[in-house]
This record gives structure tokens, sequence and C-alpha cells, in this order.
């Protein structure tokens, strides 16, 4: 474990031991996570590849729900219910609000963030239908394995 | 009618001299070209590549000395610019150009021929698309001088085809079939010539192969009907993703339905065009997450039947039932088998009298338009039993093009110039193999278009204003579609690659186009209760 080759570290460096305090924030989780839901997305994924801890941590749904809605207002609590059955906020953001907000990001206009947060929603559920007939397809020949309404999305904005 | 001759073999032999044009017999009348003539331009056809060439040294010149230009502007002799061939040698010479070598008209200046050579033609040719010389920049040096050779060549037999694929539509529509047969023909052979990946080739490709059609294998269409429903399923999901059409219509439709549905708690939505339901995953959401909680939806789903015992409509109603589920909405699904929507009586549809309807047709009411304007016909008995249902809203999308004109010549040239745009706008999309399957999709409808008649021809598209009077003869009144659809549309529009689209409001309608010229027209329409028409007769 990572945590714990470092306190082997410390240990043999020697004479500044005693005079550092000794601060993991590995020890912290709740300091940790107040960090991490301060990240925009893309640190937030590197952030998940530090170690275990800090990977278990960013996976957790709730600090994605934080990224999506960080310029809006608190969306109603029936929104979490349906954001979690089509796949999750971080399905949600990498897939759909983040694409979104950066390509609007040129003619972006404040009153528009909430409206891109739902325009993402209703792309977001649409990939998630096509998601389901990829896997129900019952003899039908299947077009696509991956999700492809969602493609346009990914492409490089040709100017 | 006029027959245009290859005339590449001139071009050389013709070497720059500058008196040449000037000094040559009087051009026989027809030899003018007739589309730069509307703009009032009088350049002989055998001399389009001349002229350009010219044009574009004409630039370069400009662009090399300035200081020359200046004083040309302010010499006040005065060229007469309707004679383009002699006004640009009369430029030439005062910039002191010296005569080109024949090889050397060939050698331009690989940078500025693009925009030279476009301009010229898109200022004088409004409706030709232009075309998309996106291989040139990447070749080398060496090969760019043959390439502008090319494209200086495109260019013309470019126009040169859009010029013989309307004159061979007069000679279908007067009948004239044996010089429609030889244009046909050269038709192809001029194909070869031009670059059929993308541009004015393609669509002249899809057009000559229509029209061919039609005059061998007569009005029946042949096999562009015959796909299976199948086939046309996937063909226009594809269409679905390579575009943003379908989304606008879809993300549209769905707003108005919701706005509609607001405060009701038992909803049914009646779908004139199942297909994958692709559509209805986006308001299952938005009424899962409306303040106050969803209602119950019923959907009932009108498609073809399916062969070889498979239901279709079966297997998307589950698959939206799943998605219901999912998200805790109350859902019903019913399917109804038709292969055409007038035979779709509304008892099938089992509307209940309390819940609130709303009817969404997306491109299905053009196919009951008939060629006779007979009481009783399609369009009239299915208007008067979705006005029987009292829906809370029907939403209506259609193609915005005038594709059901009696006349031959008038619906080619209509469908020529809608479906170059959408063609154009198509060359946006990157994601292969959804672009080569749209396209087809598009091949389809404009095949169906041109080379059928009588009830073989379903696509008879009529443009928003036709709509708007049909609608409101049949007793219905437009409701405005507002700015919530407006915004969704012009975010929806903006995440799409390619900045052309644009969205437009209309007396309460969005119509959405690339570049200013409107392709499909979205709005909504609600029963006038009875008591309060009077019909009048359409």
């Amino acid at each position: 474990m990572v945590q714990t080759h470092r306190c082997e570290d410390h240990e043999t460096v020697g004479e500044n031991k005693e005079k550092r305090p000794k601060f993991f924030i590995n020890d912290h989780v709740d300091i940790l996570i107040e960090i991490l839901k301060r990240l925009d997305g893309r640190s937030l994924c590197v952030a998940a590849s530090v170690c275990r801890l800090w990977c278990t941590i960013a996976r957790n749904d709730s600090l994605w729900e934080n990224l999506c809605f960080r310029h809006v207002s608190p969306p109603p609590s029936s929104v979490r219910s349906v954001v979690l059955a089509l796949g999750g906020y971080k399905r949600l953001y990498t897939g759909c609000v983040r694409p979104v907000r950066s390509r609007l990001g040129r003619m972006r206009k404040a009153s528009w963030a909430r409206d891109e947060v739902q325009l993402s929603l209703s792309l977001f559920c649409v990939d998630y239908y096509e998601r389901l007939g990829g896997s129900n397809s019952n003899g039908r020949v299947v077009e696509k394995s991956s999700p492809s309404s969602l493609m346009f999305l990914c492409k490089p904005v040709n100017v | 009618m006029l027959r245009y001759d290859s005339t590449s073999s001139s071009a050389g032999s013709s070497s720059g001299s500058l008196s040449s044009s000037s000094s040559s017999s009087k051009p026989p009348q027809q030899d003018i070209d007739g589309l730069l003539a509307g703009a009032g331009y009088k350049v002989r056809s055998s001399e389009l590549r001349q002229v350009a060439q010219r044009l574009e040294r004409l630039e370069t010149a400009m662009g090399n000395s300035p200081a020359d230009f200046s004083q040309l502007a302010s010499d006040a002799i005065l060229y007469n610019p309707s004679d383009l061939a002699c006004w640009v040698d009369s430029l030439l010479t005062e910039f002191a150009e010296p005569p080109p070598t024949c090889s050397s008209d060939f050698i331009v200046d690989p940078v500025n021929n693009q925009t030279v050579v476009n301009s010229a033609w898109t200022a004088a040719e409004p409706h030709t698309p232009q075309v998309h010389q996106n291989i040139t920049y990447d070749e080398q040096q060496s090969l760019d001088n043959q390439l502008t050779v090319v494209t200086a060549m495109e260019e013309d037999s470019g126009i040169r085809l859009v010029h013989m694929l309307m004159t061979c539509a007069e000679c279908v529509q007067s009948g004239d079939l044996s010089l429609a047969t030889s244009l046909i023909d050269d038709m192809q052979g001029l194909l070869t010539h031009v670059n059929t990946v993308c541009g004015i080739g393609k669509v002249a490709g899809h057009f000559i192969d229509a029209l061919s059609r039609r005059i061998f294998q007569g009005m029946g269409g042949g096999s562009v009907n015959g796909g299976s429903a199948f086939e046309n399923e996937i063909l226009y999901h594809h269409f679905y993703e390579a575009c943003p059409y379908l989304k606008f219509a879809h993300f549209t439709a769905n707003q108005a339905i919701l706005e509609a549905f607001d405060g009701h708690d038992c909803v049914h939505v009646v779908d004139f065009n199942l297909m994958h339901g692709l559509q209805w995953p986006a308001l299952i959401q938005a009424l899962a997450l409306r303040p106050g909680g969803p209602p119950l939806l019923r959907l009932t789903g009108i498609g073809p039947p399916s062969p070889d015992g498979r239901d279709s409509l079966r297997e998307i109603g589950l698959r939206l039932a799943e998605l219901a589920r999912s998200v805790n909405v109350r859902f019903a699904f019913r399917g109804v088998a038709a292969s055409r929507l007038e035979d779709v009586k509304p008892w099938m549809l089992q509307v209940n009298p309390k819940e609130a309807v709303a009817v969404n047709s997306i491109m299905q009411l053009h196919r009951l338009l008939g060629s006779e304007q007979t009481r009783n016909s399609p369009i009239d008995t299915v208007l008067s039993w979705i006005r029987g249902l009292n829906p809370k809203i029907m939403t209506v999308v259609e193609q915005e093009a005038n594709h059901n004109q009696p006349g031959f010549l008038d619906r080619f040239t209509e469908a020529l110039y809608y479906y170059s745009t959408m063609f154009d706008s198509l060359e946006a999309c990157r994601v292969q193999p959804e672009k080569a399957l749209a396209e087809i999709y598009i091949q389809r409808e404009i095949g169906n278009v041109v080379s059928c008649e009588g009830s073989a021809r379903v696509e008879r598209h009529e443009p928003l204003a036709k709509w708007r009077r049909r609608l409101s003869g049949a007793g219905f009144r437009a409701l405005h579609l507002g700015s919530n659809a407006f915004k969704q549309a012009s975010m929806l529009l903006t995440l799409f690659s390619a900045e052309g689209y644009s969205v437009e409001e209309n007396e309460g309608c969005l119509r959405l186009g690339w570049h200013s010229s409107p392709l499909i027209a979205a709005s909504a329409w609600q029963a006038v209760p009875a008591w309060d028409n009077h019909m009048s007769s359409s």
C-alpha cells in the first residue's frame, strides 16, 4: 500500500521527523472529500489514479453530482433517483454534461446553465435507452454496441 | 433546348491571346450561359473555364500590386462588366499581365485558386452548393498543379451538370424521352469528371439515377419503395444519428407536449410513426422530473406490420416500459400495426375521454396527400378523426419544401435545391457509417419525389404556409411553440459539429435550416372546439 510505504520513507529520512507534524491527508477522509468536491472533471479523473483510497472516493457518485450541478441551483431530489437509474452522475458528466458545456462554451449565456443540464439529461436518457436496445436485441441485428446517440458529442467541433 | 458540347479540347488551344475573346465573331445567342445571364453577366459557356482562370490571375495581380489597383479605381474608365470575358481581359492589361502561354494556363497559384474559383461561382450561382475542395490542400506541391486543373474542370462540369439536369427534366415533362435519354448518357459521362464523393457531383448522381428510373422503369418507382420496414428503420436510425433534423423534431415536439400536459394526471400520446421510439425516452424523463410528479403515461405507437412473426412494435414498447420503470413513471404501451396511416381508425387507439391526448406526427402527414384534391381524401379523413379525439396538442413536423406541385419541372427544381442543401449540411457529419446510411435514406426520398407518380409517390412535401392553411381549414388553430422550445433547439444545434444550422421562429413555429435555407418546420396545433368553429371549405 502506498500509505505504509510513505510512512517508512519518513521514518528513514530521520532528523526532521520529530519537528514535522504527521499529517496524511488519507487519514482525514472527510477533508479529502471536501477538497475533491471542488475539483473539475479532468482533475477528478486524475485524482482517481493516485491511490486506491482516492480511487474509491473519486468513484463516489456524489462528487460527480456536485460537478454536474455546480453552477446551478440545487435540483429537486427526484433528479437523483432518475440519474442513478439511468447510469449515474459520473456517466452523466463525462458523457453529456462536459461535452455539452464545452461545446456551448463559446456562446454561453449565464441563464443557459440550467438548460444545459436539462438538455444533457435528455440526451443521457436517450443514450440509456439505446444501451437498453443493445442488450435486449433478441435476435435482431445489433448495429452498434456502443451508444451512438452521443457520438456527435465526441467529435471535435469543426469551426 | 441546349446541348452542351464538351469544350475541354478548345481550352488548351486558345492560348490566352488577349485579343481572342474580344475580336471573335459575335457569339450565337444560345451559347450564353443561362445561369450567369440571370445574374447579369454575359459569358459564353465555352469560355467559362478561361474566364475563371483569368479572374484568378486578376485576383493575384490585384493582391500583388495594390498600388496599381487603387490607381485603376481612381481612373474612371469604365469597362462593361456584364461582358465578363472582355472586362477581365481589359483589367488584366491594366496590370500589364503578360499573356499566358498554353502551359501556364494550368499553373495557377494553388493557395488562391480555392477562394477565387469558389467566390466567383458562388457569387453568381447562389443555388449551387459549394464544391468542397478538401483534397487539394493536403497534396504535395508537385501534385497541386494537376489538381487545380481538376478543380477548375470540376466547377465547370458541376455547373454543366445542373444545366443538363434541368434540361432533362424539361424533356421529361414535355415527353421528349429520346432527348432525355441522350442527356442522361451525357450526364453520366460528365459525372466521371466530377468528384462524386461530395458536393454537387454526389447530389447530381442521385438525381440522374432517379431521372433514369423514371424514364426507363415508368412511374411505379421500381425498387425505390421496396425497402422492407426493417431496412427503413435502420436507415431512419442512421439519419437520426447523422444530422440534427430528427433530433430537433423530437426535442421540439416533446417540449410542446410537456407544456401541454402540465397539470394532467392521465396523459396519452399517439405517435404516428414509432420506428425505434427514440423520441420518447426524453419525454418520459422530463415527465419523471416534472414538479408534482409524473402522470400515468400511455403511448400508442403506430407502425408498419413486421413480417416473419416478429412484433417490432411490441419490442419497442417493452424497451420504453423498462425505461419508464427505471425512472418510476407509470407507463402503458399499445402498438397499432398499419401499413398506411389512413388505415388506422380512431377506435384502435382506445382513447379514454378523461385523459389528455397528444398526437405526434413527424413527417407523416404529407404521405396522406393525394394528387387529386377530392373531398374525403385521406388527409381530410385523418384530420377529422384527429379532431374528434380532441387532442390537447398535435405536434406536426414536416419538411419545408414544395415537392407536391403538379408540374414535374417545378417539383424537380425544388427538389434539386432542397436536397443539395441537405447534402451540404450532411458534409459536416464525420460519423461513419451513419453518414453513408443517412445518405441512402435521403436518396430514397429523392427517388420517390422524382421517379414516382400517383399512389406510389408518398413524399409529397408541402411548405409550412400550405400546412397552416390546410390545418386551419380542418378546424385547428396554431399554438405558439414558446421560448423554451426555441432555446432548446438553439442549444441542440450548437452541439452539432458544424456552424451552419440555424433556427428561426416564424409565427410560433420553428424552422430549422442550413445557412438560412429552411429544411424542416415544426408546429403545434389544437382542435378548435366544435361550437366555436365554422368549417370553411378547403
